[in-house]
């Protein structure tokens, strides 16, 4: 009897854990997408840049990374789920009580290397040191990189790649917000063209 | 051993002690460039340039290692790193719409020398100013 409530627990206990992992992987997996992730996150001017990148299924292969690719810690699924969490609930917060109209896009940009994570980058670009198609000042500069890791010095990718996996963002925020009053109402038409794109590109899938 | 033998041992290796110096001088690795605060003050980095910590040389490529006897990159030391001159145009594209892309300006297109406005151990000076004096605060910034 103890052994068959004993088989049966354990079973039980099998089927709760690979439940549990396939809820927290479907979980994830669907929501770490820019169609998803945008509709709390206020970043209609930066999904609209990647759609036009490399990254954003514009390069040779087609492939596409998705937003946590690059904007989530990969060091381990603790600190992934958590950071994960933590941005759901204060972007959220943000999109739905705080005043989005006072984000100051531009000056989150130079923030980049806080919400770009390397190892993100290096997940897919392992070879960035042996890599022949990058120039031997790309190699060079990947060397520096590699010789201020673990000092005060210490960069991130995003530092030199300044637009990486949004190409030509500058330009969309000034569509949205531009920086100088001299551009305002300037940019109606491209503003409403690229929220048009967007539209079309989420109703095609892309 | 014979005073000979020893006088032509001896002059084998005088012959390859010269060679060695000789290989030794014209392969010989430049010197580490410290960088010390005179130095620093002497040639201030753009802030964008010193928050990635470059050594002199990465710039000054084959010039040696005496800060004091380098000499201006070019244009092409620049898009080493910063690509191409279309390339920094493209990144202020939304200044087109005013015709006011100083990547792109409507009097030379992006065909400028980097160092019409931009200088790193020195304050930059826009060329746009010479004549829009006035009003270029609008839609620019001051010069990286």
């Amino acid at each position: 009897m103890k052994k068959r409530i004993l088989i049966a627990a354990g079973a039980i206990g099998v089927f709760l854990g690979l439940f549990g992992s396939w809820v927290t992987y479907e979980g994830l997996h669907r929501t770490s997408d820019d169609k998803f992730c945008i509709v709390c996150h206020e970043m209609a001017p930066m999904v609209s840049a990647y759609h036009t990148d490399p990254h954003g299924g514009q390069g040779e292969s087609g492939f596409k990374a998705s937003c946590v690719s690059c904007h989530m810690p990969h060091d381990n699924v603790f600190n992934y789920i958590y950071t994960k969490a933590k941005n759901g609930v204060v972007e959220g917060a943000i999109h739905f009580f705080g005043d989005v109209d006072a984000i100051d896009w531009h000056a989150n940009r130079k923030n980049r290397d806080k919400f770009v994570y390397d190892d993100g980058c290096i997940s897919c670009h392992s070879n960035y040191k042996t890599n022949a198609f990058i120039s031997p000042k790309g190699q060079q500069m990947h060397t520096h990189y590699d010789a201020l890791l673990g000092t005060d010095k210490q960069i991130g990718c995003a530092s030199c790649h300044v637009e990486v996996g949004h190409m030509g963002l500058r330009t969309v925020l000034n569509y949205y917000k531009p920086e100088y009053e001299y551009y305002e109402g300037k940019f109606d038409a491209e503003k409403e063209a690229v929220e048009k794109g967007l539209i079309e590109a989420f109703k095609k899938g892309e | 051993m014979s005073g000979g033998k020893t006088l032509a041992i001896a002059g084998v290796f005088l012959v390859l002690g010269v060679m060695s110096l000789i290989g030794g001088e014209s392969d010989s690795p430049l010197k580490p460039i410290v960088i010390t605060p005179e130095l620093k003050e002497e040639f201030p980095l753009k802030s964008h340039h010193a928050k990635l910590s470059f050594e002199c040389t990465f710039c000054h490529v084959g010039q040696g290692d005496d800060p004091k006897e380098f000499t201006y990159i070019g244009d092409e030391g620049c898009l080493s790193c910063h690509q191409s001159k279309e390339h920094m145009a493209e990144r202020l594209a939304f200044m087109d719409k005013l015709h006011v892309n100083p990547h792109n300006s409507i009097h030379d297109g992006p065909t400028l020398y980097c160092d019409e406005c931009h200088n790193e151990h020195k304050p930059s000076t826009n060329m746009c100013t010479e004549c829009h004096e006035h009003d270029i605060d609008l839609w620019m910034r001051p010069t990286p």
